[in-house]
C-alpha cells in the first residue's frame, strides 16, 4: 500500500509504508509537520518548507542545509529527518543551525535506515549549532535501522555546538537499535552562563558496535553542563563511551554514565574530568553491570514475569 | 490461608550445609495480623523470602488457600495473591512512582491511581511522576514500597521491616494503615519488625530464634520473652558476658 503524504512545499513525491514507518520512529511524523521541515530521502531532498521565522536553504557546494532561526522566535519547531533505503548508498550531509538570540525552539532530527539486501548503507551527518545569546533549543535526534537484509547499516553523527552567553541546549540523542556500526562525536563549547543538558541513549545487540566520544568545554563563568549516558549492551555487541568535561572558568559540570550488560555484551566507559580553574566543580558517576536482582525481584513481586520485568527495566532505563 | 509444613532452607557454608530454617511448620489464619520478631540473624527475612519465592525452599511445602505454591516462581505467587514489601526497596532509573503503582494495581487509570494514593495516605500527587531512584530519601521510598504492596489487593501481605528509614511520627499512621487493610479488606498481614508498635497491633506475635518460632501468642504474653536478653543468640562475645555484648 502506498501512502501519500500531501503537503505544501516542493519536490513532494509519495512515501511508501517503510518510509512512513521510519519517519514515525525517528521523528514521530505521521503527516507533514506544522512549521519548518526538511525531509531527505536516499540522499535527495524529498520535501521542504520554511516558515516566517525559520529559513531552510541548501548549501551551495555540498550536501546539506543551513537553518537560520530569527532572533526572538518562540514556540516553533523544525523537523529535519533523513530516511535511507537505497542499497549501497552512504549519504553524507553537513547541516548548520544558526539560532537567533532569545529564541526558544525545538529541533527534531534523526535518521532511519531500511536494509533489505546484502549491500551496506549508511549516513553521516555533521550538525553544527550556533546558539546566540539566551537562545534555548531542545534538540531531539533518533537513529534506527530496520529490515531483514544482511548489509551493514552505519550511522556516524557528529555534533558540534557553540553556546553563547546565557544560551541553553537540551540534547536527546538516541540510537534505538538495528545499527551495526556507529561512531558518534559530540563537541560542545559553553560560554558565560550557558547551559547544556545532554542525554545519550544507545542500545546495541547481536554483533553491533557503537562508539561515542564527547568533549564538553566549559569556558565561561557560570556555565553548567550535565551529561547522562544510558547504554544497553545485548548479545555479543560492544559499546565504547568516552566523555571529557573540561572547566576553564568557575562553573559546574557532571557526567553520569550507566550501562546495563546483557548476554555477552562488552562495555568500556571512560568519564574524564579536567579542571583548569580553582573554582570549577566537576563530578562524575559511572556504573556498569547486569540488571540488579533486586529490581527484577521487585517487579516480579508485582506480578510481572521475568521477561516482562527485564523488558520494563530496559525500556524505562532508555526512556 | 497460608500453611507452612516442614520448611527447610539451607546454604553452603565452608563446604558443608548450614540450616537457616531447619524445620518450620506454621499455619497463618485468614485475615489475621501477625508480627514476626526475633534477634538479628534468626531467620525472619529468610522466612518471608521463602514464602514469596525469592529464596527456594530446600525441603518442605508452602500452601496458599489450598494450592501448593512451593515450586511457583515469584510472579506466579504474586498473581496467586501474595504481596511483598522489601526491607530495602529497589531503586530504578527511569521508572516513576506512577508506573510502579500502575503495574502493582494493574491499571493505568489516573482516577484509580489517585484513589490508591489517598488510600495509602500519600497526599502529595507531585510524587506521581518522580522516578523511583537514588534521589528519593529512605522514608520516601519506603512509603512507595508500602503503596505498591497495598495496591496489589493481596490475600496475604508480607512487610519486611516496614519502619526502616521511617520517622517516628509516621510509624503510628503506618500501623493504622496496615490494621485498616487487615480489618476492612480481610488481608492476612505478616509484619517482620523489631518495632513495638507493630507487635502491639498484632493478633499474634511470633518470636523467632535459630530459624524456628519458639513463641506464638499475644503481645502481652510475649512481653517476658521480649524483655529477656537471653533470647539473643549471641551468648558470648569474646571474654564478655552476653549482657555486655553490643552485637
Amino acid at each position: 500500500m502506498i501512502i501519500e503524504l500531501v503537503g505544501i512545499g516542493h519536490t513532494m513525491s509519495v512515501l511508501d509504508n517503510l518510509d512512513k514507518e521510519l519517519l514515525k520512529a525517528v521523528a514521530d511524523l505521521e503527516a507533514i509537520p506544522k512549521g519548518a521541515f526538511n525531509i531527505r530521502k536516499n540522499g535527495e531532498l524529498w520535501g521542504r518548507e520554511s516558515s516566517a521565522n525559520i529559513e531552510i536553504a541548501s548549501k551551495a557546494n555540498k550536501a546539506g542545509i543551513v537553518i537560520t532561526i530569527k532572533p526572538n522566535t518562540r514556540n516553533e519547531s523544525v523537523h529535519i529527518p533523513v530516511i535511507l533505503s537505497q542499497a549501497g548508498l552512504y549519504d553524507v550531509v553537513e547541516n548548520d543551525f544558526i539560532v537567533g538570540a532569545n529564541s526558544n525552539v525545538v529541533i527534531i532530527a534523526g535518521c532511519g535506515i531500511h536494509c533489505g539486501s546484502k549491500e551496506s548503507r549508511g549516513h553521516a551527518g555533521l550538525h553544527s549549532f550556533h546558539l546566540e545569546e539566551n537562545a534555548r533549543v531542545r534538540y531531539i535526534e533518533k537513529h534506527l535501522a530496520i529490515g531483514e537484509g544482511q548489509g551493514k547499516r552505519a550511522l556516524n553523527p557528529t555534533t558540534r555546538v557553540k553556546l553563547e552567553e546565557g544560551a541553553s541546549l537540551d540534547m536527546e540523542l538516541t540510537q534505538l537499535g538495528g545499527v551495526d556500526e556507529a561512531l558518534r562525536i559530540n563537541e560542545v563549547i559553553l560560554e558565560k552562563g550557558a547551559a547544556l543538558q545532554m542525554t545519550e541513549r544507545v542500545m546495541t545487540e547481536e554483533r553491533q558496535s557503537a562508539t561515542s566520544k564527547t568533549v564538553i568545554s566549559l569556558v565561561g563563568a557560570g556555565a553548567h553542563a550535565n551529561m547522562i549516558s544510558r547504554s544497553v549492551i545485548r548479545g555479543d555487541s560492544l559499546q565504547t563511551f568516552s566523555a571529557l568535561m573540561e572547566a576553564l572558568a568557575p562553573c559546574l559540570g557532571h557526567i553520569e554514565c550507566d550501562a546495563i550488560i546483557m548476554d555477552r555484551g562488552k562495555n568500556e566507559t571512560i568519564p574524564s574530568l579536567k579542571v583548569l580553574h580553582p573554582e570549577a566543580e566537576l563530578t562524575h558517576e559511572a556504573s556498569i553491570g547486569k540488571i540488579a536482582d533486586e529490581q527484577l525481584m521487585k517487579l516480579m513481586s508485582l506480578g510481572l514475569s521475568y521477561e516482562e520485568a527485564v523488558s520494563k527495566i530496559i525500556q524505562s532505563f532508555l526512556k | 490461608m497460608l500453611a507452612i509444613e516442614g520448611l527447610r532452607y539451607s546454604v553452603d557454608s565452608n563446604g558443608s550445609r548450614r540450616d537457616i530454617i531447619p524445620n518450620l511448620s506454621y499455619k497463618f489464619s485468614k485475615g489475621k495480623f501477625y508480627a514476626i520478631t526475633g534477634p538479628n540473624g534468626s531467620g525472619k527475612t529468610t522466612l518471608a523470602k521463602l514464602i514469596m519465592g525469592i529464596y527456594p525452599a530446600s525441603a518442605g511445602s508452602i500452601t496458599l488457600a489450598g494450592v501448593k505454591i512451593t515450586d511457583m516462581p515469584i510472579h506466579e505467587r504474586a498473581r496467586a495473591g501474595i504481596a511483598y514489601s522489601f526491607q530495602h526497596p529497589a531503586r530504578f532509573k527511569g521508572i516513576t512512582f506512577r508506573e510502579l503503582i500502575a503495574i502493582a494495581a494493574n491499571t493505568n487509570e489516573t482516577t484509580d491511581i489517585l484513589r490508591l494514593m489517598k488510600r495509602v495516605g500519600i497526599c502529595s500527587f507531585a510524587h506521581l511522576n518522580v522516578p523511583v531512584d537514588s534521589k528519593l530519601s529512605g522514608g520516601e521510598i519506603k512509603k512507595i514500597e508500602l503503596a505498591t504492596t497495598i495496591a496489589r489487593n493481596p490475600k496475604i501481605a508480607i512487610y519486611d521491616e516496614p519502619d526502616t528509614g521511617i520517622d517516628l511520627w509516621t510509624i503510628e499512621p503506618m500501623v493504622k494503615l496496615l490494621k485498616n487493610e487487615q480489618q476492612t479488606r480481610g488481608v492476612t498481614t505478616v509484619v517482620v519488625s523489631h518495632n513495638r508498635a507493630f507487635l502491639e497491633a498484632a493478633d499474634t506475635v511470633l518470636i523467632m530464634r535459630e530459624g524456628s518460632f519458639f513463641f506464638a501468642g499475644t503481645f502481652s504474653a510475649a512481653l517476658p520473652y521480649l524483655n529477656d536478653i537471653s533470647v539473643c543468640d549471641y551468648r558470648t562475645c569474646g571474654d564478655r558476658t552476653y549482657d555486655e555484648c553490643f552485637r
